[in-house]
């Protein structure tokens, strides 16, 4: 029977939601954290979009936020010229990094022990979390500001997304780029896939995919609106795009065509990314949510229940709400 | 054809940020799991140590709270953020101390006769004892 897509909204924030990420899968579960314009950055219950704390620190907008792997510290990069990282159990700031300028983007080595920050004063830092007082490694090159930067290659490498409409690979100890790629438009978001070394890139309406060691075009999607982000789901059967006409869009990875497409957001949406599991994805948008989107329509995980058409009418039902049937505009 | 599908069911919404709290709940099964405690353990070895330091938030407490009397009714001088010195008589403090009560705020602009100081916004206030 086939089922309508029932998006959970979690609230919070109260001004757009810029970034998103989620951590491992962790013995409790995994967690989502927000990077928002509100400067509150938020920890969820990844599997059920449950709050779990505010990071409460920076002074201005967070423009990005990442966990790592064992959900156990947080980083967050600000408008305020720091990034910080936070304890993520008790949600203490740990360290403070002041910028010379905006920070756009963080990112934690496999093993946690390096922070790498990029963003508006265009100089890609490498922080050793051991040595926080010791002077960050610098990689410049980049004639714009950095959008994102991310570890690759079992952190041996770094690419980098930038407003000079390139996006860079670096050797982290050379500190040389290796290769570079020039797009006619804006990169709007960057994710790296480990796992098969697959490269996402959104720019205009297109969502692409590039080998992550060579730079070379696997292959390339156009969709109906500007894309603002994108993530390829951990199986790589499917992807989700979402951007400036508010929807979000599912795509077949194989056949690249559209499978589907969902309205909710009352804003374009900023961030996209697949669970680790795959088995839901979540998008942060203009409208200050965000909201959890299931990969298979209609399977009981997390707040979402299977009911069976029986069920709904039964007087046993545990099922507490249901969502009342949208008018269609 | 689509607007005849049934919508999926939901157990609940996902929980909202408390209003109140950062949240972080210390008594999460991760946070006990992954955290030293801070409070008492059933342990003896750490009791004493544990009590001491309560005692010591207690008497800190009280201090505080009694300064927080002492300022009733007087003139105060509250240094802010931004380089902000302003005085102002002092009247209350709400029970979270979030806010301070205070008559005849003494701002660039005039004096105000009545207002709310943000206590987040205040670092350091002093008065005649």
């Amino acid at each position: 029977m086939a089922m309508r897509q029932t998006p959970l909204t979690c609230s919070g924030h109260t001004r757009p939601v810029v970034d998103l990420a989620f951590s491992g899968i962790t013995p409790y579960g995994y967690f989502l954290i927000s990077a928002c314009k509100d400067g509150k950055p938020m920890l969820r219950q990844g599997d059920t979009g449950d709050w779990i704390g505010t990071f409460l620190g920076h002074k201005g907008a967070v423009w990005g936020a990442t966990l790592n792997k064992e959900a156990t510290k947080a980083a967050t990069a600000a408008a305020d010229f720091t990034a910080k990282v936070w304890d993520a159990v008790t949600g203490d700031e740990v360290l403070t990094l002041a910028h010379k300028h905006i920070v756009k983007s963080v990112n934690f080595t496999e093993d946690s022990t390096c922070l790498l920050t990029g963003g508006n004063d265009k100089v890609l830092r490498i922080y050793d979390l051991g040595k926080p007082e010791a002077e960050p490694l610098e990689i410049a090159g980049h004639t714009s500001a950095i959008k994102k930067a991310l570890w690759c290659n079992n952190d041996q490498q770094i690419l980098s997304a930038a407003d000079d409409r390139t996006v860079r690979l670096w050797d982290k100890n050379t500190k040389e780029a290796v290769k570079t790629l020039a797009f006619d438009a804006s990169v709007s978001s960057m994710e790296y896939i480990p796992d098969g070394e697959i490269l996402v890139i959104t720019y205009g309406r297109t969502i692409a995919f590039y080998n992550a060691n060579s730079l070379d075009l696997i292959k390339a999607v156009d969709a109906p609106a500007s894309i603002h982000s994108a993530s390829l789901h951990p199986e790589k059967d499917f992807f989700v795009a979402g951007g400036d006409d508010f929807k979000l869009y599912k795509y077949d990875y194989t056949t690249k065509e559209e499978m589907e497409s969902y309205k909710g957001h009352f804003g374009p949406i900023h961030c996209v990314r697949f669970s680790p599991d795959g088995e839901l994805y979540a998008s942060g948008s203009e409208d200050g949510t965000l909201r959890l989107w299931q990969t298979a329509v209609g399977k009981t995980y997390g707040l979402w229940k299977c009911v069976l058409p029986e069920e709904l009418s039964s007087e046993n039902s545990e099922v507490l709400y249901c969502p009342p049937a949208e008018i269609k505009a | 054809m689509s607007g005849m599908k049934t919508p999926v069911s939901v157990l609940r919404l996902p929980r909202g940020p408390e209003p109140n709290s950062r949240g972080f709940d210390p008594t999460s099964p991760r946070f006990i799991a992954l955290c030293p405690t801070t409070l008492p353990s059933s342990s003896s070895s750490s009791g004493s140590a544990d009590e001491e330091e309560q005692r010591l938030r207690a008497e800190l407490r009280e201090r505080f709270l009694r300064t927080l009397l002492l300022m009733t009714g007087k003139r105060v001088r509250f240094d802010m953020h931004e380089h902000v010195r302003v005085h102002a008589r002092f009247g209350a403090s709400d029970i979270d101390v979030l806010n301070l009560q205070v008559c005849d705020l003494e701002t660039p602009l005039g004096v105000q006769r009545e207002a709310l100081l943000r206590s987040q916004d205040v670092i350091a206030c002093s008065f005649e004892v």
